[in-house]
């Protein structure tokens, strides 16, 4: 009583409450003016008469009757046949429907036409009849509400979310059949975008959504959209992923043969101990060994996979503990100037080592494009500069002379706002020049945030420290970028001069280059270099400086000592 | 006119049938007016005469259900039972079936006046 008073008050506030909307379907006048009076207070009722009736009022009001009450026995058509129209048509369909019928053979064949519930004649008391219709509203609506957020627009694949449920209770109810999880990838996905504009992007997006359903339904597995160009797809095992794959592909592509790529990573049968989230990491994982590949797309997370990420884990877990107890070691390759006949100490670059008390030593190519993925080079970058700071000046004091060395800037260094400060303090904490301290960046980071990263190297240079752009002729720089850029040395990457000196190099690209950097007036280092052919061809083009095993591998702080003190009298002589 | 002792005394289950009608009295006896009016009455004489069994059911299927709505007791009652003999099309004589639900409708249009 306090319900419905409460509700009609705030009916009179215009628009406050807005009733729901029921079609009751039932031509005997009596039962359809109970039904009315049962309902009225709470929902809008409207009423037909007959099946044609009822049809028009459907159509009178699109998506606005949240339920429709059908009498089995109309004048025109039997109330199955209207059920049966409204399952069919889309605009209808979703419409709950409970029947009206003291029929009791009409029961199954209403539920298998979709009714949701019925009302017997007699009817019940008005709160039965009143709390039947609440909840048939009331999960009719749950659902939709489910079915507009389960699913992703574009696709129609199911989202992340409900995959992931949907994929669990997949387990729950199959626990013993062997599944995989997939994970599929569109290959350069942001150059089908840039290159042929968003609508055709999506478009493939669909297209691929459509094929990847099709294929799961087949198999009997779900599906959904991960992310932009990532699907995950959850399916009893299959023993053909090439079949399966190339279906997708082949679809994908539509018109366009062959422009789309996709990559497959398969988490096969695994243990469904493992958490589901962490089988579709590994599928990732092993889609992304293929990622740039022209030949494989489908990759399978196997043991060594798994090793790798295992121990990928643990020299992460390990990391703090390294740095606490200086497991990570500073060593040091000399630099030669190689203009005189008898090449010169002129430096050294400043390598990280990790000494592992249990594996032994790590090397850098395993952990550091680790730590760059999740910033943990930051602080190990930190480290370096600190211990190679403190063996300048001590070698300072030990010799009285300074060994410039150079380290390692990392892209995200170049963004850390406190990077110049950093580096000026630890410089003067260590009584050092700024010269004394070189700092490598990477060709790469130049092309990113240019603007940025131009601007703190001036910075750094205005202070007095040397730049040296690492890892030059590996990347993309253009002779217009050099030019502007400022840069004191130039480090020709390693593989650059592998390649050059390999049997089919060209040896006149690199003589171009050292002309280039002679224009600009910038010093070159030569990485990588190993034999006395190498030195002597940089020798004749005009290289300054070299690095590399021909002289000497990354030596320990107390072994490199040795170059140093070669190299006392030449600085001694020349002070005199 | 009808009133809730007059359809007592008939052997309607008033306190069933009103409840059913939200508990409105007024609303109840005005159903109850107009259902004992229904054309569907004769309708369903003529078409059993006619032999038309399967008009007849359909007809006798609706008048059970607005009936037993109204908790009009002897008339859901005669109804019932021809509505089951109709449904399954049984050849019988309906006549005196039938005339004794017109007697029970006529009894209530006389306590209706």
């Amino acid at each position: 009583m306090i319900d419905a008073i409460s509700k009609n008050e705030m009916s009179t506030e215009p628009g406050a409450v807005r009733k729901r909307k029921i079609l009751i379907v039932e031509d005997e006048f009596v039962n359809r003016e109970i039904l009315t009076a049962m309902l009225d207070p709470e929902y809008e009722v409207v009423t037909a008469v007959s099946g044609e009736d009822a049809e028009a009022v459907l159509l009178r009001h699109p998506g606005e009757i949240s339920l429709v009450l059908l009498d089995l026995n109309l004048p025109d058509r039997h109330g199955l046949d209207i059920l049966r129209e409204m399952k069919k048509d889309l605009r209808t369909a979703k419409i709950p429907v409970i029947v009206l019928t003291s029929d009791k053979e009409a029961e199954v064949e209403c539920l298998d036409l979709g009714a949701i519930d019925f009302i017997p004649k007699p009817y019940p008391i008005q709160k039965v009849v009143q709390a039947r219709i609440r909840r048939t509203i009331e999960l009719s609506e749950d659902r939709d509400l489910i079915r507009g957020t389960e699913r992703d627009h574009l696709t129609g694949l199911y989202t992340r979310e409900y995959f992931y449920r949907y994929a669990a209770q997949y387990d729950v109810y199959n626990p013993d059949v062997p599944t995989d999880a997939l994970v599929l990838d569109i290959n350069h996905f942001h150059m089908i975008n840039e290159r042929f504009g968003k609508q055709y992007a999506d478009e493939v997006l669909v297209r691929s959504g459509q094929a990847i359903l099709e294929a799961v339904g087949l198999c009997g597995g779900i599906a959904c959209r991960r992310s932009a160009d990532m699907f995950l797809v959850y399916c009893p095992h299959l023993s053909d992923y090439k079949a399966f794959l190339d279906g997708i592909v082949t679809a994908a592509c539509g018109a366009d043969k062959g422009r789309i790529r996709i990559r497959l990573g398969v988490c096969s049968e695994t243990d469904k101990s493992v958490e589901m989230q962490t089988r579709f990491d590994r599928a990732k994982i092993a889609a992304d060994t293929v990622r740039g590949s022209f030949t494989d797309c489908i990759a399978f997370y196997d043991n060594a996979l798994h090793e790798k990420e295992v121990y990928a884990e643990r020299l992460l877990y390990e990391f703090q503990t390294a740095i606490d107890e200086k497991q990570f070691s500073v060593y040091f390759q000399p630099k030669y100037y190689i203009r005189p006949e008898k090449p010169v100490l002129c430096g050294a670059e400043a390598l990280v080592r990790w000494i592992h008390p249990d594996l032994g030593v790590i090397s850098p190519g395993i952990f550091i494009p680790l730590f760059e993925d999740n910033g943990l080079i930051r602080m190990l970058d930190r480290y370096v500069w600190r211990e190679t700071v403190m063996q300048i000046a001590e070698w300072k004091k030990k010799y009285g002379c300074t060994v410039p060395v150079s380290v390692n800037v990392s892209r995200i260094d170049m963004l850390d706002p406190d990077l110049i400060e950093t580096l000026r303090e630890l410089v003067q904490s260590g009584g050092l020049e700024f010269c004394d301290l070189h700092l490598e960046i990477t060709e790469s980071a130049y092309t990113e945030d240019a603007r940025q990263i131009i601007s703190t190297v001036n910075s750094l240079r205005d202070i007095g420290f040397v730049i040296e752009m690492d890892d030059f002729g590996s990347g993309y720089s253009s002779l217009n970028m050099i030019s502007t850029l400022p840069i004191d040395v130039l480090k020709l990457d390693m593989v650059f001069i592998r390649n050059v000196f390999s049997e089919n190099g060209n040896l006149r690209m690199l003589k171009v280059i050292f002309e280039i950097a002679d224009t600009l007036s910038v010093p070159m280092i030569a990485e990588g270099v190993e034999t006395a052919e190498q030195l002597t061809a940089l020798r004749e083009m005009g290289c300054d400086m070299v690095q590399g095993y021909y002289f000497s591998s990354p030596k320990p702080a107390s072994e490199f000592e040795k170059y140093i003190r070669e190299w006392l009298p030449t600085v001694e002589s020349a002070a005199v | 006119m009808l009133t809730l002792e007059k359809l007592r005394a008939f052997g309607a289950n008033v306190e069933e049938g009103l409840q059913r009608c939200v508990n409105n009295e007024t609303f109840y006896l005005k159903l109850v007016e107009k259902a004992i009016r229904d054309p569907a009455f004769d309708n369903l004489r003529e078409t059993v005469e006619k032999g038309d069994l399967e008009r007849g059911f359909e007809i006798a299927h609706a008048l059970k259900g607005v009936t037993a709505n109204l908790a009009l007791t002897p008339l859901f009652v005669s109804i019932s039972e021809i509505a089951e003999l109709l449904r399954h099309r049984t050849e019988t004589d309906y006549r005196q079936s039938i005339e004794a639900i017109i007697a029970k409708r006529d009894e209530l249009i006389a306590l209706s006046l």
